[in-house]
Formats: structure tokens, sequence, C-alpha cells
């Protein structure tokens, strides 16, 4: 079947219900629910977890495998973690640097302090190619500033072509994986959708039959579509080059057939020279896909007469990111290179998939970049979404210590918190003000002990365990039971037993054990 | 705000972020410097014998569906001949640098076969063809890659995207082991326009069930041309 076959796609918008729109994730930071509100309806959701448990598991089998015949890895880490710094390190200088080689290259450089920016100097330039449709490769940096939103309002039609943002686009839904976008949705949940906008009838769910829909839909498109937008996994300061990791062969279809190729990428993407790809270009594949190296990248300086697009533009864009470069902590954010080995690693975004984030960057390094991106205005919760186990430091290819700068966000929400006034509401506030108070006075304590045991003596079951607590305690007592207390307390104990003990090594211990005895007596 | 401001405003914030003091430029000289300074403890040079790290090339390629044969130098025409005529495809493009030499051999021979080279070949042209044949930079075996550079014999990068079968030619002599002796060869100076190929295009978007080919070419076959003394040793 070689005939190409353009299909149109169906136009009119199924009406959607009440309960649809509800379930329509919100990926924008600034109105997505806390993030234990967002999990909650996810985690009901069986069949979104079976879809990104299965996924993952994938990914990480075949992860696992690669990084272990490296032997390496941690040599490759190390290194990248370095060249990642450096160009943090002087960011300005080899910014500028990328901007004249660009330039010196037939390139145009934009700078977009923010996400309005950049969307207008975009649509700027499509203006000025009067062009009415774009290609694009999957960019996150596009999602983040919500680019195909804007387009379209501003007649502007978007085709994305990577194979997942083609399933997320035309069954409207939202990215929740930075690699694998569409990795919550099944086979056969594709097939209802392809079947439904493509308009192709008997379609099978087989894998090969829906992507080579997706070939024959696009094919067209590759061909007649003038102009092109892409992120970039690297920008090169040495050369003004610009590197995009791909699969699918849609990146080179968009950077080699159109007339116009616009770029956008985030200003932490450059690396400072050519050489440096040798270590990211080992990490990255195998911390992403799985894969010892991606089907396809493609490297590209400026224009190339008689090869590729004649016209380039690329968009730098801050939109916060400078804001974490000047904190020691937290700067180490701007090192990813958005393999996703994070997410795929974690125990919660196993447990909840993307959406819960409220945001295009879930998992934890979503985590940590989301709040800092919207300058901790906004996703305030998602610090907290966290085990703090460290997986996804363990397994990140440039070493960013995310539960070191959870913990940094965390105490950064929480003295924030504590400058607002409604705080002496909030039960958790006043029990935290009230412990303070306790755990700093020996004698409150123990009388805060002795009540402790009586109060909850009432809800001790004969087996010694409490399965109800009312009120707040409930929220604890829903999803584990609790322990009973025991009949004296340590303390009690040793003060009837201290003397029972033999001399030798312990005589030391018998000694400035009874001096904290002592101390707690005069403060009775 | 209009752009020019919004730079200075982006640069300015970096300038703070990084201690408020200028960016002194980046000299060349200086990143390649700090380049040097690097630990580059990870595996730089290769270890295997020429024929170990030919294999594992080839191995890897095969890895990802993509078909490999080996020939002696004298053979290749004739090899040429034999994947064109098992792939049942007739219609061919050639990049321009001197693929004659190869084609006139034998290929002429298969009743049918037609090959354009590409002096700049329309769009239209090059997606009507059923095959494309290129040479390479260098291989590297770590991964399996094969990268384009874009000369004359490696073709612009649009006649290897959109014909679906892909008939690449790997000389021996330009099979790396590792990545970084990839860059090494790349040296001064680095390489304007590059396509990292690993196999045929591929996706595993739905349900992480890797298919192959997608919209870059579907087949992609090699053959390694034995350019070089296979005997045992090391490099």
């Amino acid at each position: 079947m070689s005939a190409v076959v353009e299909h149109e796609v169906v136009a009119e918008r199924e009406v959607m219900t009440e309960r649809e729109v509800m379930d329509r994730p919100i990926l924008d930071p600034a109105l997505a629910p806390p993030f234990p509100v967002a999990a909650l309806p996810l985690l009901r959701n069986l069949q979104l977890r079976k879809n990104v448990a299965h996924a993952i598991d994938v990914i990480q089998a075949k992860r696992a495998r690669l990084v272990a015949e490296k032997p390496d890895w941690q040599a490759l880490r190390s290194a990248a973690s370095r060249i990642r710094d450096e160009a943090l390190q002087d960011l300005g200088a080899y910014l500028e640097q990328f901007e004249a080689r660009c330039t010196a290259a037939g390139g145009t450089v934009h700078w977009a302090l923010d996400a309005a920016d950049a969307r207008k100097i975009i649509l700027k330039i499509l203006r000025e190619e009067k062009a009415d449709e774009v290609i694009k490769i999957k960019t996150m940096t596009s999602a983040e500033i919500q680019l195909n939103p804007f387009l379209e309002a501003n007649g502007v039609r978007t085709y994305e072509t990577d194979l997942a943002e083609i399933i997320l686009q035309l069954g409207e839904g939202e990215p929740s994986h930075i690699v694998v976008p569409a990795l919550h949705v099944n086979r056969g949940q594709v097939r209802e959708i392809f079947a439904r906008r493509m308009g192709i009838e008997n379609l099978s769910d087989e894998p090969e039959a829906l992507t080579a829909a997706a070939r024959n839909y696009l094919r067209q498109k590759f061909l007649s579509v003038p102009t092109a937008i892409s992120g970039a996994n690297f920008l090169i300061a040495e050369t003004g080059s610009v590197v995009v990791v791909e699969s699918e062969g849609n990146g080179r279809m968009c950077l080699t057939l159109p007339r116009t190729m616009i770029t956008l990428a985030g200003i932490e993407k450059v690396l400072p020279r050519f050489a440096d790809l040798e270590v990211m270009l080992q990490l990255l594949a195998r911390s992403a896909t799985g894969e010892r190296m991606n089907p396809y990248t493609s490297l590209w300086t400026g224009v190339t007469p008689g090869d590729g697009p004649q016209k380039f533009h690329v968009v730098l864009l801050d939109n916060g990111r400078s804001s974490i470069l000047g904190r020691k902590t937290e700067r180490q954010t701007l090192r990813c290179i958005r393999c996703a080995a994070c997410m795929n690693t974690c125990p919660v975004y196993r447990q909840t998939g993307g959406h819960a984030y409220g945001s295009v960057y879930p998992g934890p390094i979503g985590a940590i970049l989301t709040p800092q991106l919207e300058q901790m205005r906004h996703a305030q919760s998602l610090p907290f979404a966290s085990s703090l186990c460290g997986a996804c430091y363990e397994v990140c290819p440039v070493k960013i210590n995310i539960p070191e700068v959870l913990l940094e966000l965390r105490a950064r929400v929480t003295d924030q918190e504590r400058k607002q006034a409604l705080r002496f509401f909030d039960p958790l506030y006043l029990g935290l003000r009230a412990a303070n108070l306790i755990f700093s006075r020996a004698w409150l304590f123990h009388a805060a002990q002795r009540m402790g045991r009586i109060a909850l003596r009432l809800f001790t079951r004969e087996d010694g365990w409490i399965h109800a607590l009312p009120g707040i305690g409930a929220k604890w007592t829903q999803t584990r039971d609790l322990r009973g207390l025991p009949d004296q307390t340590f303390h009690e104990w040793w003060e009837k037993n201290r003397d029972r003990g033999n001399k030798g090594p312990r005589e030391k211990g018998r000694k400035r054990t009874s001096d904290r005895g002592n101390k707690g007596a005069d403060g009775q | 705000m209009s752009e020019s401001s919004s730079r200075e405003a982006i640069l300015d914030r970096i300038r703070a972020a990084s201690g408020g003091g200028q960016n002194p430029a980046v000299t060349a000289e200086e990143a390649a410097q700090r380049f040097g300074r690097l630990p580059r403890d990870y595996q730089v040079r290769g270890e295997l014998t020429v024929r170990a790290c030919q294999e594992l090339f080839m191995e890897r390629l095969r890895e990802y569906d993509a078909k490999v044969v080996e020939c002696a130098p004298e053979e290749l025409g004739a090899t040429i001949a034999a994947q064109i005529e098992a792939s049942g495809r007739r219609r061919f493009i050639a990049a321009s640098g001197d693929p004659n030499a190869w084609l006139v051999t034998a290929a002429w021979q298969i009743t049918g076969f037609e090959c354009d080279i590409d002096h700049g070949l329309t769009v239209t042209e090059i997606e009507q063809a059923e095959g494309v044949i290129t040479a390479c930079f260098c291989g590297v075996a770590d991964s399996g890659t094969i990268a384009l550079h874009h000369s004359a014999t490696e073709g612009r990068r649009v006649i290897t995207l959109l014909p679906d079968w892909h008939l690449c030619i790997v000389r021996a002599s330009q099979i790396v082991e590792t990545l970084p002796e990839y860059f090494d060869r790349c040296k001064q100076p680095p390489p304007e326009l590059v396509t990292w190929i690993s196999g045929p295009s591929a996706t595993a978007d739905i349900e992480m069930t890797r298919i192959k080919g997608v919209h870059g070419p579907r087949f992609l076959n090699v053959i390694v041309v034995n350019d070089r003394e296979q005997g045992p040793g090391t490099k």
C-alpha cells in the first residue's frame, strides 16, 4: 500500500458531556487543583493506572538492562552534570555565543521573557510568512507556553506530528509524560480516536495498523505545509547548532521539508561545545526510552543552501528560568535534559500518572520545576507530592539531587504559609504550634504523654490497635491502623529499673541518664 | 516588551543570578580548555579488535531491525545489485558524490532498474523513489549508529528521508567503537549538518510496543565494505 491517502480530519467537535469536561485534566499550574485533589480521581481510574504501570514497567526494564551494560555509567553521569553546570555557570556568555554563531549561519535569534512574549514572537513570524497552518515536532516547551490554543485562536491550524501528540490532539487529551505523552492511553482508546477523527472504518487496534494510519494521515501535511515549529534538545554555543532527538522521522520531516523553521528552546538548553554531545547522547536515549540510541538525531546550523528550510528562527525562552539560576540549591533543576527517567522510577507517579501534577512537566522533575517556573506563586503542593525515597536522584543522568531541591522548596512553601494570617485557623498549623510548645518543655511533654495515654485508651481495641479515630485523627486511621500506647513510657520504666543494672560499662551511662532524669525532675 | 529589551532583560537577570558581574565572553579556546579539564573517565577509546568492533556494529544494527551484509571492496557493485534485486524495488535515487562508480557495475543489469542521481531533485521526484543509496561519514559500533554529515556522497537530508528504503554503504575503516571516538573524528571544524541514524524509523508510543517504520525510511539496509585488514590484534 504505497498510495498516499489524505484523510480529512472530521471537523465537527463532538459536544463534550459535563462529565468529560470535568475529566479533562488541567495542566495550567495557575488553574490546576492541588496535587492530592487532582490525584484522587486518577487513583480511582483503574484503567489509567494499568496503562501507566504497563508502560513504565516496559521502559524501566529496558533502561535497567542498557545501563547495566555500561560499566562507565557513573562516570558519564558525573561528566554530564559537570558539563551542564558549566553551561549554567556562564549561561549568559554561552547564549550570546550561540546567538552570534547561529546568526552568522543565517538564523534569526529572538528572546522571549515569558510565555506571552514567546507566543507573540511566533505569531508574528507566522504572519510574516502568511502561514495559516504549521506542522509541529513534539515540544514540551510549546505546551508550557500553551502555544497551540493561542495559534488556533489566531487562525493558525496546528498539526502535531509525533504519534503520541497526534493521539492527544485528535483525542483532545493532555500529555501525562514528557517523553511518551500518551502513555496513559491504550491501543483500544487510540483505535477509537483515530477511527472517529480520521474517518477510518474497520481500523484494527494493532499498533502496526494504528501507526500506519498516522503515517498516511500526515504524509501530505509534511509535503505541503511550508512552516514548522520544533523544540530543541540542545543548543550548541560553539557552533550555533540545534539538536533534536526523535524516533519516528516526523522530526526530520519537519526539519527538512518546510520553507521556514521555528525552534522554541528554553534558555537552559545550551551546551558549551559540540563535543559535549559525546556524553549527552550516550545518556539521553538510554535514560529516556531504554535504547542504546534513538533512531534519529538531527543537528543543523542556521540555514544550508539547497538543504532544508531557507528561513530559520530560534526563540530563546526564559519564562521563569533565570529566577531558578540565582539559587544555589535549586539551580541544578536547570541541568535537566528531559529524559523522564525520574518519573519512570517514581512510586508516586506510578500510582497517579502525570495529570495529577497539573503541569506539562509531571513526576519528580515537574514537582521541582513547575513551582519554580511559576516563581512559587502556583503549584505549591507539588514539592510535597513525593515520599523523598530518592529513586529519582539515583537514575538522573545529570545527577539532579531532586530530594534536596524538594526539601528546599518545601521550606519555601512553609515560609510563605507562615506569612499568611489565615494560618491560625489551620488545624495542622495549630497542631504543630502546640507540638512545638510541648516538645520544648519536659514537664509538659510528660503530662501530654499521660493525657494521651488516657485519651487513646478509649479508642484502643482489645487487640492493642487503634482502628478508628475521630476528627482530624481519622485522616491517619482511614488508611492505616495505629498501635495503642503502652502502659508506661520508656522514661517511666527507666526511672523504676535503672538501679537494677550492673557495674562496668554501664556506669557511665547510668550517671548521664540520672543527670537527665534529675533535670526532668527539676522541671517538674 | 520589544524584542531587544527582552534580550537585555533576560541577560540582566542571568547576570544578576550569576553574581551580578558581567558575562565575559567565553572564547573558543577557553571553552576547549574547559573541555580538557572535564573528568573524562568514561570510556573514550575502544578496546575491541578490529573484527570484533565491526561485528558489534553489525549486531547492534540488526537489533534495530536493520539488514546488514558484508562484502569485499571489489564485490561492492554486485552486492548493491543483489540488495536492490532482493528488495523488489526498481526506482532509486542516489547521492551525487560518485555513486555511479558502484551502480554502473551490476545494478543496471536489473530489468526495470532506474536511478536518478541527486543534482537537485524536487521533493516530488524524491517522494516517488522507492529507495535511496548513499555513503556515510562514520559508523559507531557501541550504539549501532550511522552518522551522515550530508556531504556529496552522503546526500542532502531529504533524499535519505522520503524514500521508504535506505541502502547505506559503510566502509569498515569508517567504523569506530565508541561515540567519543566518533567525536574525535569530527574535530575542526565540527559538522554543520548531521543526521545520526540508529536503525529504521520506529515508535513505541502505543503501549510501548516497538513498531518499525513510521515517517522516516521503514527499511534500513547496510553494506559493510571490508576495506581494511581484518586480522587479529588490537587497534
